[in-house]
């Protein structure tokens, strides 16, 4: 993955630069700051965990420690479709601990400055929880969803098994 | 005022030596109470004063060195002959320990407060006169006794200190447990009713001796042998890497490959269990930990009570894993309690029973295979049944047709209830059907299981298993429709092949009658919504559990294994799902879920 392939573009950009991995999801491209990200792994084997939320497909053993994984299709309302080559799943420190998402693949890590993002539009792809997306890249022949993970957490979901 | 010790090493090294000294102190003191005479002891107790003072003056913390030397010259006395051990006596002795442990724990907490010590150093005084001790002396500035430093009574505070001669309130540096605080202050008669400010209560403080360990003295023989088995596992990790390095290059024959590496495996996995074994022997600290604060609250209670109790502690040497240790200490003085207040009678009623005067209270402490069981046995007047149920139901925890079909296992347990209390009215001891309740719940957190055995008229005695540690546990593998679950072995009593047409159904409930008992069954395939994958089995596989005082059974479809087995936390975002107490990692490298039969016997409870 090469960032060489979106050349900095100084002369748009204004404010400060921030670096995103991209990853596909249902025809879809989002992106996650790259600081959150702590690995990108393939598939392993998942352990279904009884008594969860639909979109938590499980726990895995990612070096002798357990962590959550959550399949962004289902979180997001999309169609599950099978795992293939392409899969990866993205470590991430979200809410204070390592959480995995399921994405379909991952692209790229691309750097674009903070004045490109826009502010999501009212109406999006449908299904999608709305509070977790932080804005809308918009450059030349591509649409970047940038998504906010903290945000995804922030309410219900957080208290599904709060004491 | 803070603390200006201008070498920290000095200062931990002083805590750590004087809480040891105050601990075995308390020990001391109560034994000399029954064997005064014993002159050895009463020396023992005089160095561990005599040492805290010396320390103390060195480092110069002024109040301590007041309350010790004071003490320190009335325990000389009565080394000298010149007094003798009375109830009394021991009281103003105790209290002034106390006030010690008070102060140190200041210390430790990095900030000295200015405390009241007049009002215990008052008590001292008189003891030291020639006035026979117990009289309610004025406070007078004592005779000719050896004595250095002017006693005239309540010296002036230290200049350097705030003029804040009584702060009523406890610095806030203490959070007092609320637990202990039912613990009521000693009889001290009046002494005690002048004094404004709260004095230190006996329990209080010493109840977080225990969880601020923050370091760990470890044998250095158990240091030296831990060592020894890291060397070993190098040799062993650089054998690994031999093989693979000869598989690699093709030097090795496969069957010479399968050898080595078969014989490999063999040393590793000995290795590290050896290593595992003294990694957690270190973090083993002997029961005695807990076990030596019960004299002073089992006195202090029988003389608030009236009642004479003799303690008898057995296997104080017994070890078991820090992280038990800790959580082990509330339900014991609850339990401790308990059997004073309600199984052990008064000496009237014991002599009217035919009994002798002195109740027994037997503390004891053994191991158990991977269990640690301690038992709490008195020979009181045992658990009266009826009166429980009565009350039970005077209170509205069961109805009477409940009641009428209760075993008497079933009845013990009422009084696990929370809210239970056969007293009518609440006191400082009990009452308030709290007590049994911690005790419950604190067993359950470690895994553990609890026994009544109660004869009436005879004793009761309370039994705890718990398991030796928490990090490792021993588990039953056990699979449900391929999915692999694992049982800590700890609350498994046993393991049955069973033909399904063999279960009765009662409401829509499953039960299995084995042998006298009627288990509820709990299918996992069903409350974990695995998917089936085979066909319908008529024989499956029953694991009985239980925990602290309930049976039930698992229903699985095949028994795995039993494996020794590592807890990983799932994390917060995962905690707290109903039957899952954690996870582990196979030695495939899969996660297997722990399954918390605690969460599923209330659960089941509730379906």
């Amino acid at each position: 993955m090469s960032n060489a392939l979106v050349p900095v573009r100084t002369d748009e950009s204004h404010g400060e630069l921030i670096q995103l991995v991209s990853f596909n999801l249902d025809r879809e491209e989002y992106g996650v700051e790259v600081l959150k990200v702590r690995e990108i792994i393939r598939m392993p084997v998942v352990t279904r965990v009884p008594n969860t939320p639909h979109f938590v497909e499980g726990v895995i053993n990612l070096r002798g420690k357990v962590i959550p994984i959550i399949s962004m299709r289902k979180k997001f309302g999309l169609m599950d479709c099978e795992t293939d080559k392409q899969t990866r799943i993205i470590v991430m420190e979200v809410d204070g601990e390592l959480k995995g998402f399921i994405v379909d693949a991952v692209s790229e890590v691309i750097r674009i400055s903070s004045s490109e993002i826009q502010p999501s539009p009212a109406v999006v792809a449908s299904g999608i929880d709305q509070d977790c997306i932080a804005g809308v890249i918009n450059q030349a022949e591509r649409l970047l969803v940038l998504l906010d993970l903290e945000k995804m957490f922030s309410h219900d979901e957080k208290n599904v098994f709060g004491s | 005022m803070p603390i200006d010790c201008e070498d920290q090493e000095l200062l931990e090294g002083f805590l750590a030596e004087t809480t040891e000294l105050l601990e075995k102190l308390d020990d001391d003191l109560v034994a000399l109470e029954k064997s005064s005479d014993d002159a050895d002891l009463l020396n023992r107790i005089f160095r561990s004063i005599h040492t805290v003072k010396g320390a103390s003056s060195f480092l110069g913390f002024d109040l301590l060195v007041k309350v010790t030397h004071k003490t320190e010259d009335v325990l000389n006395r009565l080394r000298k002959g010149e007094l003798s051990v009375t109830p009394e006596f021991m009281d103003i002795i105790l209290e002034a320990t106390d006030l010690v442990k008070v102060l140190v724990n200041d210390i430790k907490a990095g900030e000295i407060q200015e405390r009241e010590i007049d009002g215990t150093i008052a008590k001292l005084l008189p003891l030291l006169s020639d006035t026979p001790p117990g009289q309610p002396l004025p406070v007078e500035p004592p005779p000719a006794v050896s004595q250095p430093t002017p006693a005239s009574p309540p010296k002036p505070q230290k200049p350097t200190v705030s003029p804040v001669p009584e702060p009523a309130t406890p610095p806030p540096a203490r959070q007092d447990p609320p637990a202990p605080a039912a613990v009521p202050q000693k009889t001290g008669g009046e002494i005690v009713a002048k004094k404004a400010v709260p004095p230190p209560k006996p329990a209080e403080g010493k109840g977080d001796d225990l969880s601020d360990n923050t370091t760990v003295r470890v044998d250095v023989k158990r240091l030296d042998d831990l060592m020894n088995q890291v060397g070993e596992l190098v040799l062993e990790r650089n054998r690994m890497i031999q093989i693979n390095q000869d598989l690699q290059q093709g030097e090795a024959e496969k069957v010479d490959f399968n050898e080595e590496f078969g014989k490999l495996t063999k040393r590793m996995s000995f290795v590290t269990s050896e290593l595992q074994m003294q990694v957690l022997k270190m973090r083993m600290l002997p029961v005695d930990k807990v076990f030596k604060k019960f004299p002073r609250i089992v006195r202090s209670m029988a003389r608030d009570l009236g009642k004479e109790v003799e303690l008898k502690i057995f296997g104080e040497e017994t070890e078991l894993d820090r992280s038990v240790v800790d959580e082990i200490g509330d339900p014991l003085i609850h339990l401790i309690r308990n059997a004073m207040d309600h199984g052990l009678e008064t000496p009237d009623a014991r002599l009217a029973a035919g009994k002798p005067r002195g109740g027994t209270l037997v503390l004891s402490a053994v191991h158990e295979g991977n269990q640690i069981i301690i038992s709490i046995k008195d020979d009181g007047n045992g658990i009266d049944t009826e009166r429980v149920g009565r009350k039970a139901v005077e209170k509205g925890l069961v109805s009477e047709e409940q009641l009428a079909a209760m075993s008497q296992r079933e009845l013990f347990d009422l009084i696990f209830l929370p809210g239970f209390s056969t007293k009518d009215k609440a006191s400082d001891l009990s009452g308030r059907g709290v007590g049994m309740d911690v005790v419950k719940t604190n067993i359950k957190k470690l895994n553990g299981l609890i026994e009544i055995k109660s004869e009436k008229g005879r004793g009761s005695e309370f039994i705890l298993r718990l398991p030796l540690t928490l990090a490792i546990i021993q588990s039953l593998l056990v699979d449900v429709e391929g999915e692999v679950y694992s049982i800590p072995l700890s609350s498994v009593l046993e393991s049955l092949r069973v033909d399904q047409r063999q279960f009765h159904l009662i409401g829509n409930r499953e039960i299995l009658k084995l042998r006298d008992m009627v288990l509820p069954l709990v299918r996992l395939e069903s409350i974990f919504g695995v998917t089936r994958q085979n066909e319908k089995n008529d024989f499956c596989y029953v694991v009985v559990v239980g925990t602290a005082e309930k049976r039930m059974g698992l229903v699985v479809s095949r028994l795995v294994g039993q494996q020794e087995v590592a807890i990983k936390s799932l994390g917060k975002y995962l905690a707290n799902i109903p039957g899952i107490a954690g996870s582990t990692i196979l030695g495939d490298g899969r996660v297997a879920l722990i399954i918390d039969p605690v969460g599923l016997v209330d659960g089941g409870d509730s379906r």
